[in-house]
């Protein structure tokens, strides 16, 4: 076969593989709202704008989402984000889970490991400033040392 | 005469070794917490302070949970089933909390360095 051949042959190896996985459709839905998270209204905007696509249950689902196979990355990502914190959820949480929650979220701000760098490519806005994540880390140090989330608390 | 400096030889190279590899596999024996019928086991495990420390989590469940740690900054999810090894610097004395962040009935365990 010639090298054109062989593109060609690829090319529809590819396209016959890409037509097969739509029929793989991604969990990609929004659970009712249960217990959202109350913050100040700064605090809520930064928390909409950054995190809320994979930490609730209000995603803002991209076009990508229903294109298999990026569907099924941006499925497993929503629902893996839901499980590690969910603000829709928020108030069903122990007093202690808020506690662990409140406490991963100030370290991964300072830390700036979130939002993840491969969503912020696709998320431009999402980009936490220095003054919102200044503004974030006083919340979360805030909520920390109020009652109801304090270490006897549980 | 030929036999026994090879004899010589080969100890030299296996005992080390066979050393090596008993306590290698001691610090992987010795240190387990075990994820089983919705708790951790031991609840507590104590270890000793200031050493290095390799310990074995094993999900001996049915679910998927996440072992994890504020204050060891270890957070790993984990199919039921899977194993995983925890690789921790020298603790300073005192207790570190460990627990299942997917499932917030769970019991938390702690690691106590002494």
């Amino acid at each position: 076969m010639r090298p054109k051949g062989f593109l060609a042959a690829g090319l529809l190896i590819v396209g016959a593989a890409l037509s097969a996985a739509q029929l793989i459709t991604a969990p990609v839905s929004n659970p009712p709202v249960t217990g959202d998270i109350s913050a100040p209204p700064q605090i809520e905007s930064t928390l909409r704008r950054s995190c809320y696509d994979c930490h609730s249950n209000e995603t803002q689902w991209p076009w990508y989402s229903k294109v298999a196979p990026l569907s099924w990355m941006a499925a497993h990502d929503v629902a893996l984000g839901r499980k590690e914190v969910n603000f829709s959820e928020w108030r069903s949480y122990y007093p202690a889970t808020r506690r662990r929650k409140l406490q991963w979220i100030g370290r991964a701000v300072h830390e700036e490991a979130m939002p993840q760098w491969w969503y912020r490519l696709m998320h431009r806005d999402a980009k936490l400033t220095p003054a919102d994540r200044l503004a974030l880390e006083r919340w979360v140090e805030s909520q920390l040392s109020g009652p109801e989330n304090r270490p006897s608390n549980n | 005469m030929r036999r026994s400096v090879k004899a010589l030889m080969l100890a030299l190279v296996a005992v080390p070794m066979l050393a090596i590899a008993a306590v290698a596999d001691a610090d992987h024996s010795a240190l387990e917490i075990r994820f089983q019928n919705h708790r951790f086991a031991p609840q507590t495990l104590n270890v000793p302070a200031g050493q290095a420390l390799v310990i074995k989590v094993v999900n001996a469940s049915n679910e998927t949970i996440e072992f994890e740690s504020f204050k060891l900054n270890r957070e790993v999810a984990m199919t039921p089933g899977e194993t995983i090894t925890v690789r921790l610097p020298a603790l300073d004395p005192g207790s570190y909390d460990f627990y299942d962040d997917f499932h917030q009935d769970v019991p938390e365990g702690s690691i106590v360095a002494k």
